[in-house]
């Protein structure tokens, strides 16, 4: 379930924390294993991790839950993480969201039929400057138009 | 111990310092609302419903949460306290379903307790509220999840006294669930304790649901049989039916817990084959008869066969370890006056002379400050479960557990070593870690352990015993029948005597040590149950026998019982097909809860109890019956009105442990054992009846489990029978050893 490398390096986090309390490495280990596999969790991915770092399923599962970073559904190749909180609000973040949503033809929580894009509607990711904006990887696209982002979005691969 | 002194609505309170605010309100009883606070619990805070007004502080605080302090003035309810509270109670009602009148709960729930005087009586919320889909966790406790508060209790029980987190939030904020991981359900043997500790509807008892309001029941106040802690509860009684039974608060004995075997046994009193007619045999036929004509179809037999021919040694009396002291006594003392020394409760021990005769030392309330313990041969968790939980509570305070045993089982805890050895290695380790005290005491070694060589472990332990001013070691049952039973209850006794460790022997369970007290056993002359069995008596009287579930060889049992020869009266609560066989006359007896009576715990407190139902349809106490039928013998003392007085006439008496001076022996023997350990639920005939009970985890413990080369011996494969049970190959159990968990014996094997 868990590969060897992906081992390796829930081993280097584990390595930070007092021995004995290698849940605490519970959150690293969730994203290396989330990695692993197509960018989401299943429950026996989550399984093992708890096995790994010996602590109940549930209390792995609990994490795996609460934060919004951890998929439990198949996502595409990109995720349009599209912020839909105050600043963002105001500008026009949920009709960009119905944009996105009838340009794609898919729902937020949905994945293209080719597998490549799925839209995800997150809390404030601390660009009101350029609100309305979304994340895509690592990078923020800000002051977002519909034009904008069918340049974005049309160039995805 | 009051060492400060802080003020409480205007009153001045002594308390100790560092106490949270709610522990003095509630010893003060002044009453503060709380959900998520539970004494025995972790402090969570997150239900906010216990905010009091702190003078200085600019917001409530939760008094649950809250250190006191010299001189704190606190005010639980004046207006900014009420306010907080019914602000609070508000925000928790707004996602509860108003299900009250179809929610179990209704009558006995924390929720609506606090509602009814801190509640609106209009609601403001006009929006839906949330609905959560429900997990099916098991036989044993029903879900209700969109009741739930979030309060965690049953979180925190999981993790803090079962000792398995089972139990989780997922989610957060709107979407925040209380659920298991993977609707695995729930396993742990204390599961039923979450009922107890949930404050609204959420988690209420499967068996019970739909049954009945909480204020249409009676409770009595009684204790519970199946181990040797003798579990405080009440029995809930609606009609002359246990509906119903929960813990009752007993810190000495089980604190606010009772073991799942405890709480859901009583299914077992309503199951269709009850033994509810007396009955005798004529001609190799069953017939139902009034009371007095069994009893005098008794007595004739008994004087016919036995007493007239033979006087009483050729009359011999067997009972099942779950008879009260009362019960014992009785017959005993029957037993004694018709001049028989024949009798046993010891059905399961395959070799009585070399039995285990160690006394238990130390209270249940102490075993959670041990500081080390080697616990020999047990299963201890599911055997024990109270005494288990004191053990953890002990190891979580720092305490260190070496096992001894045949097969890895799961502690809920942390074990420093596992010594997985076949039983006949256990008086060897034994022996070595008595040897490497007295080589380092330079006490004189004797001639036993001359030629024994001290390995690592055993040096490790016998350091630990050593250094360690508060251990104990706990010898289990699957040592009964160990080959060297015998010796190693002595080498634990010396080892104990040279390290001044206590001893707990949990060998045998339920009300073992009442038979012991009441003198239960061969006197002088007298035979044993192996004995009784080989000796082709005329007559016996058996309490509560069950054959194929009681005797180690229940084969070679019934063949002896079932002898034209022999006249066997047997008094049962169920039916059952072998004793049937055998027997020439059936007297129903009152099962758990329905006698009075007395059980005697591991520490040697007697706990007495009242019958909470009477018997159901013809069966009688079987005190009632002894008595009748020692009347009816003409024997003199028998006058009996109530068990108390029979109680009286023995609690004097006190148990002496003799000991044997037979020597240590430590040769072992080679070749495939057989340890059969009775599944936890199992243990007696009502827990044998409790349907609920027999569909859990833990009630489905039926298997035979060795390692791949012993499987190889035998000849068997995984999924295989072995001594009618499946094979499950494990590396878990020790070399050329079977480990079988079932609810009949085996035949002789183990």
């Amino acid at each position: 379930m868990i590969s060897n490398k992906a081992k390796k390096q829930i081993d280097d986090w584990v390595a930070k924390y007092p021995t004995g309390r290698q849940s605490s490495a519970v959150m690293e280990a969730l994203k290396i294993v989330q990695a692993e596999n197509g960018n989401s969790l299943s429950a026996e991915s989550i399984q093992a991790v708890a096995n790994y770092l010996e602590m109940p399923s549930i209390a792995a599962a609990e994490v795996a839950t609460f934060y919004e970073n951890y998929n439990h559904k198949p996502v595409g190749k990109h995720t349009i993480r599209i912020c839909h909180n105050i600043s963002c609000m105001l500008n026009g973040a949920d009709d960009l969201v119905s944009y996105l949503e009838k340009k794609l033809g898919v729902r937020t929580g949905q994945v293209t039929k080719d597998g490549l894009l799925n839209v995800k509607k997150v809390e404030c990711l601390g660009a009101c400057v350029g609100a309305p904006m979304f994340q895509i990887g690592d990078t923020y696209y800000e002051n977002l138009t519909e034009k904008k982002i069918d340049d974005i979005v049309d160039n995805l691969k | 111990m009051a060492d400060i002194e802080i003020e409480i609505d205007g009153n001045v309170v002594k308390a100790k310092a560092g106490e949270m605010l709610i522990a003095v309100t509630d010893r003060e009883g002044i009453s503060v609302p709380r959900f998520c606070y539970h004494k025995k619990l972790s402090i969570a805070a997150n239900c906010r419903m216990c905010l009091v007004d702190v003078e200085g502080a600019p917001k409530p605080q939760p008094a649950c949460s809250t250190p006191i302090n010299e001189g704190m003035k606190v005010h639980t309810q004046n207006e900014k306290a009420k306010a907080s509270q019914k602000a609070v109670m508000e925000f928790l009602l707004i996602n509860h379903p108003l299900d009250c009148p179809i929610c179990d709960q209704g009558g006995e729930c924390e929720l609506q307790d606090v509602a009814m005087s801190y509640g609106s009586d209009v609601s403001r919320f006009t929006e839906g509220k949330r609905v959560v889909t429900d997990s099916d966790i098991g036989a044993l406790i029903h879900t209700d999840m969109t009741r739930c508060i979030h309060c965690t209790r049953c979180v925190r029980f999981g993790s803090e006294i079962g000792g398995i987190m089972e139990m989780g939030g997922t989610g957060r904020g709107e979407d925040l669930k209380i659920e298991p991981f993977l609707k695995e359900g729930i396993t742990s043997e204390l599961s039923g304790n979450m009922i107890d500790v949930c404050p609204v509807g959420a988690l209420t008892s499967k068996p019970f649901r739909y049954e009945l309001r909480t204020w249409q029941m009676h409770s009595v106040a009684n204790i519970a049989r199946h181990d040797l802690v003798g579990s405080n509860i009440f029995t809930q009684t609606y009609k002359g039916k246990v509906k119903r039974i929960v813990a009752r608060d007993n810190d000495g004995v089980n604190e606010t817990w009772i073991s799942d075997r405890d709480r859901f046994s009583y299914e077992g009193l309503a199951h269709e084959n009850r033994l509810l007619k007396p009955q005798i045999k004529v001609d190799g036929q069953w017939k139902a008869v009034e009371w007095d004509k069994a009893l005098e179809f008794a007595v004739r037999g008994l004087v016919n066969n036995a007493l007239n021919a033979d006087g009483g040694n050729k009359l011999g009396a067997l009972a099942s370890n779950t008879a009260t002291l009362e019960e014992f006594h009785l017959l005993q003392k029957m037993l004694r006056e018709v001049g028989s020394e024949n009798m046993d409760y010891r059905l399961n021990v395959k070799d009585l002379d070399n039995v285990i005769d160690l006394e238990s030392t130390i209270k249940l309330a102490v075993l959670e400050e041990v500081e080390y313990s080697l616990i020999i041969g047990s299963n201890l968790r599911l055997e024990q479960p109270m005494i288990n939980h004191r053990l953890r509570k002990a190891v979580l305070a720092g305490a260190s557990i070496d096992v001894i045993n045949a097969m890895s089982f799961d502690f809920n805890y942390r074990t420093n070593s596992e010594n997985i050895v076949a039983p006949d290695r256990t008086v060897v380790i034994l022996a070595e870690v008595l040897k490497s005290i007295l080589e380092r005491s330079g006490a004189e070694i004797p001639e036993y352990l001359s030629t024994i060589k001290v390995d690592d472990v055993a040096k490790c332990i016998a350091d630990k015993l050593l250094a360690s001013n508060n251990s104990v070691i706990i010898l289990g049952e699957h040592a009964i029948n160990n080959p060297q039973a015998a010796s190693i209850a002595k080498l634990i006794r010396e080892i104990a005597q040279q390290t001044g460790a206590a001893t707990l022997n949990v060998s045998a369970t339920s009300n073992s040590i009442a038979a012991e007290m009441a003198n239960f056993v061969p006197g002088q002359g007298g035979l044993n149950a192996n004995a009784m069995l080989a000796a082709d008596l005329s007559a016996y009287i058996l309490l509560e026998v069950y054959p194929q579930y009681d005797f180690h060889d229940f084969v070679q049992a019934i063949e002896s019982l079932d002898n034209k020869n022999t006249f066997v009266i047997s008094m049962n609560s169920f039916k059952d097909k072998e004793v049937a066989r055998y027997s020439d006359v059936m007297l129903p007896i009152a099962s758990f809860y329905e006698t009075s009576g007395s059980h005697i715990n591991i520490e040697g407190v007697m706990q007495s109890f009242a019958a909470a139902v009477s018997a159901p349809s013809e069966s009688k106490p079987a005190w009632k019956v002894l008595k009748v039928l020692a009347d009816l013998l003409e024997l003199p003392g028998f006058h009996y009105a109530s068990s108390e007085q029979i109680t009286s006439e023995i609690s004097n008496q006190s148990h002496q442990y003799k000991v044997d001076d037979k020597a240590i022996n430590i040769t072992t023997k080679r070749g495939v054992s057989v340890i059969w350990q009775k599944s936890p639920y199992a243990i007696d005939v009502l827990s044998r009846h409790a349907t609920a009970l027999q569909v859990t985890k833990i009630g489905q413990m039926h298997s035979a489990s060795m390692n791949k080369a012993t499987a190889k011996k035998e000849e068997v494969k995984e999924g295989g029978q072995y001594l009618g049970v499946p094979v499950i190959i494990t590396e878990k159990v020790a070399d050329n050893c079977v480990f079988v968990n079932a609810n009949q014996s085996t035949g002789g094997r183990a």
